[in-house]
């Protein structure tokens, strides 16, 4: 499974401005997602105890490792599920917003001194002042190359460098 | 404004086929659901033959009276890896292999959630059998303690129990690593519209059954750990002599035993829910209630443990309690069996091989139903208990059940796999090949049960010859129609006839209607919208 496929994307380019946005494609209701592992949590502590209370009590050790793997598996869940890039070219600015794992970060350049740079292993940044900022981290060769042409066109004159 | 949104389907283009891993590394280190899929079913057909000949060494010894063939020490062992070997290296295997290969597919996603956790989840197995099998060559030989692995014959029994105890705790590892992976993949990866109450119904029945075993996983494990410290590390918790109680194992292994058979039968429902509208040409009827009365069932089989211990001793309010919630299952598996046959109805019928061995399912499981209702009520469980009645009940569940529904299912999605068709033929001679030697093994044990032969023993009375070996007849005949199923596989895979894109019309989920035949490499590389 390639990274692309677990992101969708949306690319609006209209006379006011560009936007591309991806996101992770997750169907995740948090609401769903709490009640099935809490529950879940719930009944498996709940016969384990009663089983313990029987004098069965090495149950209650193989409920709590599994109970700190369903936590594992909902936490890497929930950290992944908000994952996105936005990249949004309004008059001369350029915003980018990326969260990614839990941590959110913006930036913002000025159009006319933004360059777009291939970095190592087909990666792409925005250059300004010294800066590196990497687009397109969620996408495959393909739609990386789509998302540079798209803003090529935009930084005209601004062109690619090593 | 244009917007251009990847929400068309999409799966991989042949040039990523092109890329697939070749060699040993494919399957060595295969992190594609459908690789591991293939895995797990190839896995689960050859425990399929491993359990099938120390059944048919079982039927074997049981042709005549007396002693003709192995010692009773080898008997019994036989009936315990028998049973280990088919409920958890053959049977519960081929549903994950389905699982694997359709929940991505049917909810629209590229893979399942952990890919690699899905490798190591497989490649747990094989050690696991191993075990068990070596078990058998352990000095004194394979432990004699039937599946259930009761105290005190479990912590008395030979170094083959501890390798049994381990092998047990690796299946319990990897299940537990597939059903989250399941639960995940099915709540997290759903493509733009397939809102939980539009999956197909085996996806709901995976989601159900991964539920299960998630809950009941850890009691197991602590059974089998019990029964280890009991052995060595000097605890009683099984051991009257010094304060335990014996009666507790079957307390807690029926906790976990009771759902196992729930485990089993909810994703044969799923299949069988899959291929009967397929080929009644009409959506499935009551589809919700389908829903609901599958979690009905799963949620009544943490109730009803004790109805397999009738005979351990318990008050007589337990076993009122324990009888009535017994029964109660009938009611959600009635509304399932009505939906079934209410799907047929007036439907655009035929009966192809998938078909015919739902059809099989649907009439020997209500059978394998409806002895469990027999054995339901206290008075006659009581006269019934470790009988071949009760061997037969449960054959009826879980071959004519499970098997019936696997068989129907591989057939189903064989050309998806392979993109080639089977042989039809010799599909449905298999088909009546199996259902007929199937019935000729067990519905006789009905009889002997009804006259009193008791289950797990390797000589009887005079008066069982004649049924047992018109059974052992019959197991002969099932066994080698088995090999037939393994010729048209093979066959289908090598020289099969090119599959049509779409061979069952009346096919209406995504893995039909959304993705070429054969299934590409990667599937869904861009979610499709379900309407």
């Amino acid at each position: 499974m390639t990274r692309e496929a677990q992101f969708e994307s949306i690319l609006e380019h209209d006379s006011a401005g560009f936007t591309y946005f991806k996101r992770y494609a997750s169907s995740l209701d948090l609401r769903l997602l709490l009640l099935v592992f809490g529950s879940l949590a719930l009944l498996s502590m709940v016969i384990a105890t009663g089983f313990a209370v029987a004098g069965a009590w090495l149950i209650l050790p193989f409920a709590g490792i599994e109970m700190f793997a369903l936590g594992s598996v909902a936490w890497l869940v929930l950290r992944r599920a908000g994952d996105f890039e936005r990249l949004a070219l309004r008059g001369d600015r350029v915003l980018i917003e990326i969260r990614e794992r839990g941590f959110s970060q913006q930036f913002e350049f000025n159009r006319c001194w933004v360059r777009l740079v291939s970095g190592a292993a087909g990666s792409v940044a925005l250059r300004s002042h010294g800066r590196d900022v990497e687009i397109g981290r969620f996408c495959d060769e393909e739609s990386r190359q789509a998302l540079v042409q798209a803003l090529r066109s935009r930084f005209d004159g601004n062109r690619i460098s090593n | 404004m244009e917007a251009a949104h990847a929400h068309t389907p999409g799966y991989g283009h042949d040039d990523h086929d092109a890329h697939k891993p070749s060699g040993i590394k494919r399957w060595v280190m295969s992190t594609n659901h459908k690789d591991i899929g293939t895995m797990y079913l190839w896995f689960s057909f050859s425990m399929f033959l491993v359990g099938g000949v120390m059944a048919l060494i079982i039927r074997s010894e049981l042709f005549q009276p007396g002693l003709q063939i192995v010692q009773p020490d080898f008997f019994n062992s036989m009936i315990t890896y028998h049973g280990l070997i088919m409920v958890f290296g053959a049977i519960m295997p081929a549903f994950v292999g389905f699982a694997n290969w359709l929940i991505p597919m049917q909810v629209g996603a590229p893979d399942m959630a952990f890919p690699r956790m899905n490798n190591l989840s497989f490649w747990l197995l094989p050690p696991a059998a191993l075990l068990l099998i070596v078990a058998q060559f352990m000095p004194g030989g394979g432990a004699g303690v039937g599946w259930t692995l009761y105290a005190p014959l479990s912590t008395q029994a030979g170094p083959a129990m501890d390798l049994t105890i381990f092998a047990i705790h690796i299946l319990g590892m990897s299940s537990i690593m597939g059903s989250i992976n399941i639960i995940t993949t099915i709540l997290n990866m759903r493509a733009p519209g397939m809102t939980l109450m539009k999956m197909p119904l085996f996806c709901w029945t995976w989601l159900i059954t991964a539920y299960l075993l998630v809950a009941v996983m850890p009691v197991l494990a602590g059974a089998v750990t019990m029964t280890l410290t009991d052995r060595h590390f000097g605890t009683h918790f099984f051991n009257a002599a010094g304060g335990g109680d014996p009666v507790l194992y079957q307390h807690i292994f029926w906790f976990f035993g009771h759902p196992e058979v729930y485990i089993i039968a909810i994703p044969a429902f799923g299949v069988v829910s899959q291929v009967i509208p397929a080929f009644s040409r009409k959506p499935l009827f009551g589809y919700a209630s389908m829903v609901y009365a599958t979690a009905s069932i799963a949620i009544l089989s943490f109730m009803v443990w004790a109805h397999h211990m009738y005979t351990a001793g318990m008050p007589v309010e337990a076993q009122l309690y324990f009888m009535y919630a017994t029964v109660l299952i009938a009611v959600p598996t009635g509304v399932k069996v009505f939906n079934w046959v209410a799907t047929m109805w007036r439907g655009s019928l035929t009966f192809e091989t998938p078909m015919l061995f739902a059809l099989g399912f649907l009439f020997l499981f209500t059978l394998g139903g409806f002895t469990g209702l027999v054995l339901s009520i206290v008075p006659v469980d009581v006269q019934l208990h470790d009988t071949y009645y009760v061997v037969a009940h449960f054959h009826y569940v879980m071959v004519a059940g499970a098997l019936f529904s696997a068989f129907a299912g591989i057939y189903f999605w064989l050309p998806k796999w392979t993109g080639r068709m089977y042989n039809e033929t010799l599909g449905k001679w298999h088909f009546w090949l199996s259902l007929i030697f199937f019935n000729v093994t067990f519905f006789v044990q009905h009889f002997l049960g009804l006259a009193g032969m008791p289950r797990r023993i390797p000589d009887y009375a005079l008066q069982f010859a004649e049924f047992n070996a018109i059974s052992s007849i019959g197991a002969w005949g099932f066994g080698l129609a088995q090999l037939l199923f393994l010729y048209i596989v093979i066959k289908t895979i090598t020289s099969g006839e090119k599959a049509p894109e779409k061979p069952w019309e009346g096919a209406d989920s995504l893995e039909w209607t959304h993705l070429p035949t054969p299934a590409p490499w990667h599937s869904f590389e861009t979610p499709p919208v379900v309407k």
